[in-house]
């Protein structure tokens, strides 16, 4: 809860601070906010005390893995604020309002890891989406940007009513918005009532258009690439680390049993087979780097869903979810800081070319970011894909091959974008030079793409 | 003669999940097939409004003022969410003098 409360008020402090117009007053304050409650997290999860016992509420608890999950929203959030720094400092007018929504965003996915009540869920949903409307439109000269943000606000509150729609279906079934009174009181039930499936079903419609995974992906390819780059990898770590583990909450200990666990397990498992497909093979043929990036999000929403239908328990399908949301965050941290760093009007693959001239540090995460996403060893992408597909393996073999063969897919279009890299340029380039907070963002990034197969061993 | 009989039995629950229900149909076909931005946003209401009746209605019949509160939660957020994108809008309505959302179409391949 106080990590909570920090993060908050570390992002009113950055909004107020944004009054004596030096974007590193607005960064800095911002960024020691969220060190601040990576230390707090830390220390609570070492001593399993909170600082301030007597901050309490029923609807949220932060258990072990809340503050896991809260740990890898923060320690992202930090990291997407440090590569965007550069932008700030050549345009500093409106830094204190895009840092400030950054760091409310950050609040609601901390709200929505700790909710135990739909209320909670509910209200951190729509803390976490609102800002990121703003965010996405924040590039106000450019028409893209501002299509990207009415998109992602229409699909976004599209889906809102649905769940709310799905919400009222289960409230009716059951007469209570407490997760664990919903579990007990469909548990009572001798047959399922035709209300609560319907419920489920449009709360689960919801999470997959939150997610983006196919066949409501649509909006994810446009908003990604319309969106300035740092919110881009924002929506595609803090966001989907915040959403899954809400989703997996939610189905795994609320509606996870029994009869309603076939039910439901059916939908998922054909949604998960196009949602891979259609990842994929739209991704083949893309051009846009960040376009690139959102099909490959899709699939990779695919893998992750695979510990939906697998039937792990929950206590060791949420940490092979934290593994490898925290794995892909990484990855996605590095891709974009060489989006950022290149600052292609296009966004074309081709313009990476001739970046290990250019800068071969940045060459080098950007390799390494684009392996771990592959899920090539000595990457943490691999192990965290790894553990999951044989998680999965038990329950469902041929998902996992299906996987497989998609995951097969995938390097092609990950390997035409390290040739780029890799390849010498048309002609003469200008270097790229990164500042000291980039280099530090990216060491740490590294740190984690690689350190995980020197410390997985000693485990 | 058929208000008669239906003053006389009630308006039971039933009657408020098929009339919340097809609200909710009418907002999600609107936000499918309308063309002007505006219009979306008014059936995102309608779909939003039709969640609260529902829920007033089910918070009635179980006797809980829990489903009430949450209607006065929605509606916050919605006015929230209302606010931000009428704003969007206004912002695109600069670019392009149109709300019509066939011209929002910058971002295809």
């Amino acid at each position: 809860m106080d990590a909570l409360l920090i993060v908050f008020a570390s992002g009113l402090i950055s909004l107020f601070a944004a009054f004596a117009k030096k974007p590193w007053l607005v960064v800095s304050s911002a960024m020691a906010g969220l060190l601040a409650a990576i230390i707090v997290i830390i220390v609570q999860l070492q001593t399993g005390k909170a600082f301030f016992d007597f901050l309490t509420y029923e609807g949220l608890s932060f258990d072990q893995f809340a503050l896991l999950f809260s740990l890898a929203i923060c320690v992202l959030s930090l990291l997407i604020i440090g590569i965007g720094y550069e932008r700030f400092k050549e345009n500093p007018t409106h830094t204190g309002e895009y840092i400030g929504l950054l760091m409310f965003s950050a609040t609601g996915a901390m709200i929505m890891t700790a909710y135990t009540d739909m209320f909670m869920f509910f209200l951190g949903l729509e803390i976490l989406s609102i800002p990121i409307y703003v965010m996405a439109g924040s590039n106000k000269a450019d028409v893209r940007s501002s299509e990207a943000s009415l998109k992602y606000f229409l699909t976004g509150s599209f889906a809102t009513g649905i769940f709310l729609f799905g919400l009222a279906w289960v409230y009716g079934a059951t007469g209570t918005f407490k997760l664990q009174e919903i579990q007990m009181k469909i548990e009572e039930m001798d047959t399922l009532s035709p209300i609560l499936m319907i419920g489920v079903l449009l709360i689960m419609a919801s999470f997959i258009f939150k997610i983006g995974a196919a066949p409501f992906h649509f909006w994810s390819p446009d908003v990604y690439d319309g969106a300035p780059p740092a919110v881009t990898g924002f929506m595609a770590s803090v966001v989907k680390i915040a959403a899954f583990y809400a989703f997996l909450k939610m189905f795994a200990l609320c509606f996870g049993q029994g009869e309603l666990f076939l039910f439901w397990k059916g939908a998922l498992v054909v949604m998960i087979i196009i949602t891979l497909f259609v990842g994929n093979l739209s991704a083949l043929r893309q051009v846009r780097f960040k376009r690139l990036l959102a099909y490959s999000s899709i699939t990779h929403v695919g893998y992750t869903l695979l510990l939906f239908v697998s039937q792990v328990d929950f206590f060791f399908s949420s940490q092979y979810l934290w593994f490898y949301m925290f794995a892909y965050g990484f990855s996605i941290v590095g891709i974009i800081a060489v989006a950022i760093a290149v600052n292609d009007s296009e966004d074309r693959i081709d313009a990476l070319r001739g970046l290990g001239k250019r800068n071969p540090f940045l060459a080098i995460v950007g390799i390494v970011s684009l392996l771990s996403l592959a899920g090539i060893p000595p990457t943490s992408g691999f192990f965290a894909k790894y553990i999951l597909f044989s998680a999965a393996w038990k329950s469902a073999a041929w998902l996992v091959i299906i996987a497989l063969i998609n995951s097969g897919i995938s390097i092609y279009y990950y390997l035409k974008v390290i040739v780029a890299i890799a390849s010498p340029a048309d002609q003469e380039q200008e270097k790229i030079k990164l500042s000291p907070l980039t280099i530090a963002v990216l060491v740490i990034a590294l740190a984690g793409m690689l350190g995980f197969s020197f410390v997985l061993p000693l485990l | 003669m058929l208000l008669a009989t239906l003053f006389e039995s009630g308006v039971k629950i039933e009657h408020y999940m098929v009339l919340a229900t097809a609200l909710f149909v009418i907002g999600v076909f609107g936000v499918l097939y309308r063309k002007n931005a505006i219009i979306l946003l008014m059936c995102i209401e309608l779909m939003l409004n039709a969640v609260n009746l529902l829920l007033v209605a089910f918070s009635t019949y179980f006797g809980q003022a829990d489903g009430q509160l949450f209607v006065f939660f929605i509606m916050v957020v919605v006015a929230a969410e209302a606010t931000v994108g009428l704003s969007i809008l206004v912002l695109l309505f600069r670019n392009t003098r149109s709300v019509d959302i066939r011209l929002f179409n910058k971002l295809k391949n």
